[in-house]
């Protein structure tokens, strides 16, 4: 469905008077990876990681850098802004704040019809129609359409927000930490509402979480990502059982769980580094509980190998441990 | 093994007026923290747990909220009858407070040097030198490197876990005996979040202070309390020693919220629901608080003609009586 090669994000930094570019942010660095039709591909990682850099460029609200997109084996990096408008409406995203993605202005009729106004020509009743059907798709009632946003709590308004994103009917979602804004108990409501929906409108998604657990519960395959790098793929399965890059180990064994099994906590030490100054070689070196003096001396280029059919973890640890 | 109770809370209701409409924000909370023990509070937002907090420590303003009832037992004095003046110097003193959000519980045009330094030199009567190297010790202790560099740094020049570790070295720079921590770790990443708790424990095997943790995360009390306290809509659920509280729940929603807490596992899981929202604290349900969500109410839960309060089912172990009569049938 999609098809992602070697892409780079950068983003300039400009400085002084004249606006002269002094350095880089480095958000993505030549990440490739597909998507199956039908997967949930898990995206996991810490704050500053490039998680969602990595979900905008795929569908070009932001431009990447380097690097090519296939959507139905169709490259579409160089499509014009008019091509590319006429494909948006296959592509949607699902954001984090409930509170900050819903115009305050709005009532939820408008925020739910804008994609048909401008995508679709369809007459009233028709759009009405449509309208309609989704909010009660999403577990929500005809009589919400003539309220604001303000009226709905978190959950609520989270279900307006995956409303406005199946209306267009899409190919192809990007949920950005859909869930991490909301309570536990709700969170699990969106959870189970999001598995539904995906099976009644077919949906291919990116779903980006920092929370393992989450994943744990909805992705089919998950990718890891730390400092605009993919350090480890496998499926959900594989890499929880047998993860083997040590970034991902740490991540399992740190998430806070009620009935632990393994006891073993590896923590991790210090800070994610500055992605305008990563450090050279495998970008974890840095952080890594056990580095090789070849890892230290930053004298390991990264990048992906295959250790068993289907997981992919950096050749720099592959080959440490 | 017998030990003391530090703080003891009964009975506390924490009431705000809002124009004609009374929100009961804590209804009736009543819980012991013993010495050099970690007690957790849990509930989903709405339910009452930072305002119980603020209200130990008197942070919330008199003119908004009334603690009316209840008693906050602490060195033999109800700190809710204590004027301001005599409540200062507990507060920051014998009892400390670390926020949810580092960023913006600093003063962000002080360095930390002036605002650790603060706290000490009004409680502790020290001259600023004398100040600012225990300052610097303080820094050390919860793991912040070059503390004699960093000592003059502004909040923004540290991550969200170093104002953290700055924050807790605040907090535990008088020696406090109780150290009430709101969500510490929530806007953290999830390594930051293991370094964190870490430190906390540690700090409180060296230090021995008791820890009040506010948290909405089943997973990290599992991780660092001895005792957990569940809230709903201002009202306590449940109350157990941790390992039992995970084992042997005994009210729906303590049940509930055990079953849908993600969970890491090999094998794929179903994901299971809690329907409903936290109603609102300006109109809670009759009776029982939790019979709108409740997954199998009774006749007599539904009409709400139960009223709410606490048993003890078995030695330590105290349940909301509704549900556990419900239970039990």
């Amino acid at each position: 469905m999609i098809r992602v090669e070697n892409i780079k994000k950068y983003f300039p930094i400009k400085d002084g008077f004249f606006n002269n570019k002094s350095g880089d942010v480095k958000a993505v660095e030549n990440v490739s990876f597909e998507i199956p039709e039908g997967e949930i591909l898990g995206l996991v990682g810490e704050s500053g990681s490039g998680k969602s850099t990595l979900g905008r460029a795929i569908i070009r609200l932001i431009e990447p850098t380097k690097g090519n997109i296939f959507y139905k084996n169709k490259n579409i990096t160089k499509l014009s802004d008019s091509e590319m408008r006429k494909l948006r409406k296959d592509f949607q995203i699902i954001f984090q704040d409930p509170y900050a993605s819903l115009d305050p202005r709005k009532k939820v009729f408008d925020i739910i019809s804008q994609g048909l106004k401008v995508h679709e020509k369809i007459d009233k009743n028709l759009m009405n129609q449509r309208v309609e059907e989704i909010i009660q798709d999403v577990g929500l009632q005809k009589e919400h359409l003539n309220r604001y946003p303000h009226e709905f709590s978190g959950g609520q308004r989270q279900r307006i927000g995956i409303a406005r994103a199946l209306v267009l009917n899409p190919k192809f979602i990007i949920a950005d930490e859909p869930v991490s804004a909301l309570d536990v108990t709700i969170q699990a409501q969106i959870l189970n509402l999001i598995l539904e929906l995906k099976k009644k409108y077919s949906l291919t998604i990116l779903f980006i979480s920092h929370d393992l657990s989450v994943i744990n519960q909805i992705a089919d395959r998950v990718m890891v990502m730390y400092l605009g790098h993919i350090v480890e793929v496998a499926n959900t399965r594989n890499l929880f059982s047998n993860p083997q890059h040590p970034y991902t180990r740490s991540l399992i064994e740190t998430a806070p769980q009620i009935f632990r099994k393994n006891k073993k906590k590896t923590l991790l030490k210090g800070d994610i580094p500055s992605p305008i100054n990563p450090p050279s070689g495998c970008v974890f070196r840095t952080r890594c509980p056990n580095p090789s003096i070849d890892c230290k001396g930053g004298n390991i280029e990264m990048g992906l190998i295959e250790i068993e059919p289907g997981h992919w973890v950096d050749q720099c640890c592959a080959n440490c441990n | 093994m017998h030990s003391e109770n530090l703080l003891s809370i009964k009975n506390l209701k924490t009431h705000f007026t809002v124009g004609k409409s009374v929100v009961k924000a804590v209804d009736g909370v009543s819980f012991n923290l013993e010495a050099g023990k970690t007690f957790a509070i849990v509930g989903e937002s709405g339910s009452g747990k930072s305002i119980t907090a603020l209200s130990i420590m008197g942070l919330l303003p008199n003119n908004l909220a009334q603690t009316e009832r209840g008693e906050i037992l602490f060195d033999n004095k109800n700190l809710i009858d204590l004027e301001e003046n005599q409540m200062r110097k507990i507060r920051g003193n014998r009892i400390s407070m670390i926020f949810q959000e580092p960023m913006t519980s600093l003063n962000p045009v002080y360095d930390l040097s002036y605002q650790i330094s603060e706290t000490i030199i009004l409680h502790q009567k020290k001259s600023k030198e004398q100040a600012r190297k225990i300052a610097i010790e303080m820094l050390d202790l919860v793991g912040i490197p070059e503390p004699q560099k960093r000592i003059d740094s502004y909040p923004h020049e540290l991550s969200g876990g170093m104002r953290q570790r700055a924050m807790i070295a605040m907090a535990l720079s008088c020696n406090p005996k109780i150290l009430i921590a709101d969500e510490p770790t929530t806007a953290l990443d999830v390594t930051i979040q293991a370094q964190i708790i870490d430190l906390m424990q540690e700090l409180q095997k060296k230090l021995g202070m008791s820890i009040i943790f506010i948290t909405h995360d089943l997973g990290v009390v599992s991780e660092i309390s001895d005792h957990v306290m569940v809230m709903y809509l201002g009202n306590v659920m449940e109350i157990a020693e941790t390992s039992e509280l995970f084992n042997n729940p005994l009210h729906s929603y303590t049940k509930s919220l055990i079953d849908i807490a993600p969970q890491i596992s090999d094998e794929k899981r179903e994901i299971k629901v809690l329907r409903g929202e936290i109603p609102s604290p300006t109109n809670p349900p009759s009776g029982c608080v939790f019979r709108t969500r409740c997954p199998n109410p009774s006749i007599d839960c539904k009409g709400g003609n139960i009223e709410m309060g606490l048993i003890e089912a078995k030695p330590g172990h105290w349940v909301d009586r509704c549900c556990y009569e419900c239970n039990q049938t």
